[in-house]
Order: structure tokens, then sequence, then C-alpha cells
């Protein structure tokens, strides 16, 4: 007994002694994301949120880690290009710098990845005026620069819209996207209702982000006659998806009732069992 | 005694039922449904794609194109972007697939050149008879 | 015919003798009490992950490329797939807790004493087993739960000066959690833990039916601690009859357990299946709420607030010794536990930081 008191004491000491030797696995353990290689924080940023610089420059990080962009882990050099390793060389032309793109420039800085949008946004009237003689809106002017969030139907408003026009021709549009919108919105509420009942989503996530996505493509051509076209076509391609959810939705009733079944069943058999071991012999 | 009895019998009516139904279950989970209900199989004339060009198909509900690469054969690939699920668009003069969403760039083996997607597009099986492609 | 075969039987093995020996003659104490039938839930509880676990086996498919849409072809396809995953998934979690349990009320009983000491190691060995198969198992439906959860786990060994990091690295077969640690932990998992827990399962049973069962120390009439120098068996000759009464308790609580296992699976089908295990493991992003099962957060948390690693899991591993070695430090001839205060209070000590640090690691 004592010599394995004895064991484990010397044991404690020298494990105590030689712990120290790994205090880098400290920070390890606590503050690593565990197994990926580290993510190495983006030089702009912690450029661009030190006391160093003005306010109006911090506020652009702020603003970036609300919006739907930093949920998606895209960051400042992928469209402002740059070196997010290198300090001294961030800025540099050499490594692809961009910085503020001018009024015309910013649908093809944006295009750069929503390629699609750039193509159909170009034949729109929108488009086609800032083409000619830079006087359109370009892509922030509805969906705002850094802290850029999912687009939704809202960004269609009188408050925005009349800034140029009447909203009458807007509100026109916007009437015409409605049902679309509301189903697409629908169905990803009910992906989300699936995922948290331990459905995988993902399939089906995809097929509504297609959908949605070409329909938001033929949207930045801003026609209501071709939108007013393909909505019936849409509606069909969603309504397809809504039959899978639906059928997901009464295969989870399905299982809750069986599974309750079951369970019904085993507790009389476990009340039966009860009485008969209380009258036993 | 008679209630005992009765008592008995119901433990063997649940256990029956119980017993029965686990047993339906497992052994539906034993015979799933076969999958071969339609012949999934599509066949494209050769001629339809000529080299550089591609035709658009559909297998099993998953949109692909087949793709006369020149000078390396046909390929058959799956056009849903493995980013999002949009589709891809095949571009000869650039020999690539781009997908407009994202942006994300393909070569004509179906490997990711650029762009966000995690994954190449998957790559259906085929084989060339005479003067058709079959895909399948 | 059946008669026919219970004779056949009969006649080359001697049936009736041995069911009589076995079953109807056989008596347990007078006052045992319902805590006694902890072990042969465990048991089933056992079973029905082996049956179950056989199951998934037949669709699973132990590859990185493959696994989780394998796991979600039963789950969706494969008709009433989900009832075996569902069953296996909250069977694991049930079977530790009632391993636990049978676990405490031994404590409690003081059954661990002389001369059952090798019961209690043996039953020691037989909940790490245990711990492992669910340590295995989690990573098997390969999501950004089991992925995470079991990088945690794996990184633990590399708090080990110098050893630690091959010690990690032996586990997982590469340096980060990958196909290939999944192939080990399905090997582990499918084909060497289960004669290992069969086996230790085998020497427990031995092990209780020679020495004879215990009884609860708490009646009067208890007898005083003597000390044996022979071997014998403990014998109740006024006891109550194994079957058709204890049994039926224990078929009782058999079928309760089920009973919670479906209620479960009826109203909480996601309480073991969080969002992130609907999701297929991706090395490159990693969740930001990722914590060990409930029954390893203790260690876990405890591991988190000691400043040296090396001395948290050194502190761990003297633990661990002490508790499956906890009969021979546990001297004391009165087995009453309401008379050891001591003992009473370290119990209630163990038992409350153990809850307090699964609580503060779920929530920190």
């Amino acid at each position: 007994m004592k010599r394995i008191l004895v064991l484990l004491v010397i044991f404690t000491v020298t494990g105590v002694a030689s712990g120290g030797f790994k205090e880098k696995f400290i920070e390890e353990f606590v503050k690593k994301p565990w197994g990926a290689p580290p993510s190495q924080e983006s030089v702009c940023i912690s450029c661009h949120t030190s006391d160093l610089m003005k306010e109006e420059f911090k506020e652009i990080v702020r603003q970036w880690r609300q919006s739907w962009h930093a949920k998606n882990n895209i960051s400042c050099h992928d469209c402002h290009g740059g070196d997010p390793k290198d300090e001294k060389m961030a800025m540099s032309e050499e490594r692809g710098f961009v910085g503020v793109p001018s009024y015309t420039e910013v649908p093809e800085f944006c295009g750069k990845c929503h390629a699609g949008v750039l193509e159909n946004y170009y034949k729109s009237g929108h488009g086609m005026a800032l083409k000619n003689d830079g006087t359109g809106p370009n892509c922030v002017i509805c969906h705002g620069s850094h802290q850029i969030q999912r687009a939704t139907i809202d960004i269609i408003n009188e408050k925005r819209c009349s800034q140029c026009h009447t909203y009458e021709r807007a509100k026109i549009m916007k009437q015409a996207l409605f049902s679309t919108e509301k189903k697409i919105t629908d169905l990803y509420d009910a992906i989300e209702r699936l995922k948290k009942k331990g459905i995988y989503t993902e399939e089906l996530y995809k097929e509504v982000f297609r959908t949605e996505a070409d329909f938001r493509l033929l949207f930045h051509e801003v026609n209501v006659s071709l939108i007013k076209e393909s909505t019936d076509d849409f509606l069909k391609r969603l309504s397809k998806i809504e039959e899978k959810t639906a059928r997901l939705f009464s295969e989870l009733r399905f299982r809750q009732n069986f599974s309750a079944f079951i369970m019904l069943l085993l507790a009389g058999l476990g009340i039966v069992i009860f009485l008969i071991s209380k009258r036993g012999p | 005694m008679q209630r005992r009895g009765f008592l008995k019998l119901l433990a063997a009516f649940f256990t029956s039922i119980l017993s029965g139904s686990f047993l339906y279950s497992f052994l539906r989970y034993l015979a799933p449904p076969s999958k071969s209900s339609e012949a999934s199989k599509i066949i494209v004339a050769k001629a339809e794609v000529a080299e550089g060009q591609a035709k658009e198909i559909i297998i099993n509900n998953t949109p692909a194109i087949v793709i006369n690469r020149p000078g390396k054969g046909y390929i058959v690939l799956s056009r849903v972007c493995t980013h999002l699920g949009c589709l891809v668009k095949y571009e000869p003069d650039r020999s690539r697939l781009f997908c407009p969403c994202h942006a994300g760039v393909y070569n004509l083996d179906g490997k990711v050149i650029s762009g966000p997607p995690p994954k190449p597009l998957p790559k259906f099986p085929f084989r060339v008879e005479g003067e058709n492609i079959v895909i399948g | 015919m059946w008669k026919g075969i219970v004779e056949w039987l009969e006649v080359r093995i001697g049936l009736k003798d041995f069911l009589r020996e076995q079953f109807t003659e056989y008596r347990v104490p007078p006052d045992i009490n319902i805590f006694y039938t902890l072990g042969i839930v465990a048991f089933f509880a056992y079973i029905i992950q082996a049956v179950t676990g056989f199951f998934l086996l037949l669709y699973y498919i132990p590859h990185s490329e493959h696994a989780f849409q394998s796991v979600q072809h039963i789950m969706t396809e494969v008709p009433y797939g989900w009832l075996i995953r569902l069953m296996h998934v909250v069977g694991s979690n049930l079977m530790v807790a009632v391993v636990f349990l049978h676990l405490i009320s031994v404590f409690i009983m003081n059954s661990y004493k002389k001369p059952r000491e090798l019961t209690w190691v043996v039953g020691g060995l037989l909940l790490l087993t245990t711990l492992t198969f669910c340590l295995s198992g989690y990573l098997l439906p390969w999501s950004q739960l089991s992925f995470w959860a079991t990088t945690i786990v794996t990184n633990l060994p590399t708090a080990f000066p110098y050893l630690g990091d091959w010690l990690a690295y032996l586990l997982k077969g590469s340096e980060q959690v990958s196909g290939t640690t999944l192939n080990r932990f399905f090997a582990l998992h499918v084909a060497f833990l289960p004669p290992i827990l069969v086996t230790l399962f085998g020497l427990h049973l031995f092990l209780v039916r020679r020495i004879g069962i215990s009884r609860p120390p708490f009646s009067k009439n208890y007898p005083p601690p003597s000390s044996w120098t022979q071997y014998r068996h403990e014998e109740y000759p006024e006891g109550i009859p194994f079957y058709p009464s204890f049994f039926i308790k224990e078929m009782y609580m058999v079928v309760l357990y089920m009973v919670i296992m479906f209620f479960v699976i009826t109203f909480m089908p996601t309480l073991f299946l969080p969002e992130e295990a609907s999701i297929p493991a991706d090395p490159y992003t990693t969740p930001l709420h990722i914590k060990p099962e409930w029954y390893f957060l203790a260690p876990y948390q405890m591991l988190k607030l000691i400043p040296n690693k090396f001395l948290g899991i050194s502190i761990q591993l003297v633990l661990l010794f002490i508790f499956l070695f906890w009969p021979f430090f546990d001297t004391s001839d009165e087995r009453d536990i309401r008379k050891r205060p001591l003992l009473l209070t370290v119990f209630f000590l163990t038992i409350g930081v153990w809850i307090i640090l699964t609580i503060w690691g779920k929530y920190s």
C-alpha cells in the first residue's frame, strides 16, 4: 500500500517538475482552433483595428464583421487584393492591391465573384446608364458595401428607388417578385427547421440556392415582363422542392408516431410486469 | 389466480406486438427497395458532340454535360457546382467550366482551378459503343 | 415437440438440474434492493448496442469519402434505418448512464470490499472499455461534431512530455484526424473492443456468481466483519429465489430502460444529435461550440482548469488509478456508509465536483 503511494507521489512530482516544458501546450490547448492549420489573422484587419487608424477606417472592419461576407469567410483581400500575410507588401499593387474602386468601376469589382449578376446587370437600364454616362446606380447604391447583407426583397423600397426615379415602376417590379421571393424564404425556413430536426439538408439547400440564384440573375436585368414571364417556371421549380420538404416533414411525423407507439407498448408491458411482480408468490 | 392469468396474457400480448413491430422494421431494414427501377442509361450520338463541343444532359435528375475535349477525348461531368449548387457553364473558347454564381472555375477534367468550390465536379462513368456514347 | 426437445437436452446436459441450480434454487439476499438490477440492465443495454451496431454495419462504409453519406443514407433512405441508428445513438448514452448508476450503487453499498475487490477492478475495466467504445464510435459518422470532438480528445495525450506527440500520432495514425484515424477507430469499435468487452463481462459475471452476490449492508442483523482466510461461497438459504421473484424485477427494469430510450427517440430525437451532427466533417472549418460528450465533460473541464497540462493529465491518471484500485485503498471494515462520515463526504464531494465540472464544461 505504502509503496503504491510512494510511486504515486514520485509520478506526480516528476510530472509537475517536467510539466513546464510544455507551456506552449497551455496556449494551444485552450485557444487553438483544434486540428486545423492555425488560421492566421489577416494583417489588413490587425492594422485596421489598431489605434493608429482613423476612426473611419476602423469602422470598415466593424461593418465588415457584421456582414454576410464575413459570415462566409470572405475577407478583405478577396475583393481588394493585396497580401494579407505580409505587412509590408499588404497594400502593394504588385500583389494585386486594388483599394477603392471608382464609382463606375464598382460593378467589375463585385463582378469578379458575382459574375452572372454582373452580366445581367449590364443588360439592365441601371447598368446601361452606368456604362453610357456614369449616372446609373452601381452595386453599392442598393446593396451597400462593407456591411453587405444577404439580399432580400426589402432592398426595393420607396426611399431608395425614389432617389433617382418614381417608385411606381419599382413597385410593380416588387409585386412581380413577391410570390417567388416568398416561396424561396419559406423554403429556406423549412430547410432550417429540418436541419434542426437532424435531417441532412445540404442537397436540398443547394437546390433552393440554385433556383434562387437563377432568379436573382434574371432579376438584375430589371425587366418586369421578363420576370412575369418566367415566374410560373420558377414557381414550378420551387414547388418541386416544396414537395420534397413536405415529404420529409411527414416522414418525421411518422417516425415520431412509430416510436411513440413502441414506447406506449413498452410502458404497458412494464406496468403489467410490475403488477405481476407485486402479487408474486 | 384469475387475475394473474389475465396479467400474463396481457404481457404476452404486449410482447408479441412489440416483437412483431421490431421484427417488421428490422426486416424492412434488411430489404430496402431496389434502386434500379428505371434504367438510368443515357445514349448520346457521337455526332452530337463534335470536338470542342459539349452537350447538356440529365442523368438521374442531375444536370450533367458531355464534353468532347480537344485532343483528350470525351468526359461526362456533373454540372452542379460543388460550392452552392449552381449550374456551371461550358466555355469552349477558354476551355473551362465556369460557375456564374461565385466565379468558380473548373478545368475540363472537372478539377477546381480557382474560386470557392471545395471539391472537383463529380464524373459519370461512360463508354463509347460504335457511334454512341453510353452514360451510366 | 417442445417436451421432446427439453427431454433430449435433459438427457445430454442435465438441463433441469442446471436451471434449478441457476434459477429457481439460486437465492438472492432477502433484503436485496432494486439497485441490484442495474447490472443486468447494463448487460441488456450492451446487447441492444451489439444488435443495432451489427445492423448499422450492413450499410455503413468506413471510408472518409463515404462514411457521412452512408450514415445519411441509413437515416433517410433505408427503411427504418433511423430507428436502428437512433436506438444505437440514444442507447450508447443511456448505457453509460446505467453503468454510472451501477457503479454508484455498488460504491454506496460498499459491495467492493473483501472478497469482491477483483469484481470491482474488472467492473472498472469494463467502464473504461465502454468509454473507449463511445469514443471510437463517436468518430464514425464523420460529421463536424464527431470530427472535432475526436480532435479534442485525441489531442489530450500531447500533454505528456516527449512521448505525447508520438502517442497522439499513434492514436490518430496521422498528424490530424483523418481517414486513417477513421479506419483505426472503426477497427477498434467493431473488431478490437467487442471481444475484450465480452471477456471482461464473462469474468465479471463469473466473479459475481463464484463469490456469491453481496448483501446490502444496511440491515440491523448485518453480520459483523469476519476475517476469513479461506474461500467460501456466500449463500442465502433463507433468501428469495432468483427466478421468478428477482428475475421479474430485472425484467421490469429492462423494460423501463427501453421506455426511457423510446421516450428520448420520440420526444427528443436530436438530444444527442445536434446540428453539427448533420454537417459533413470539414477539417478546415472549426465549429464554434464543440464539446466532448457529456460523460467526458468533467475530465475535459478539469484539464482546462488546471494551468499546467502535464500536471492536469497526471492528476487524472492518478485519480483513475485510485478509482480502479479503490478497494485496496479503502481498508476500513465498516460497510455501512452511514456510519462512515468520511467516506460519505468523499462520495458526495466527488459526485458534486463531477456535476459542477460537467455543467461548467457545458456552458463555458
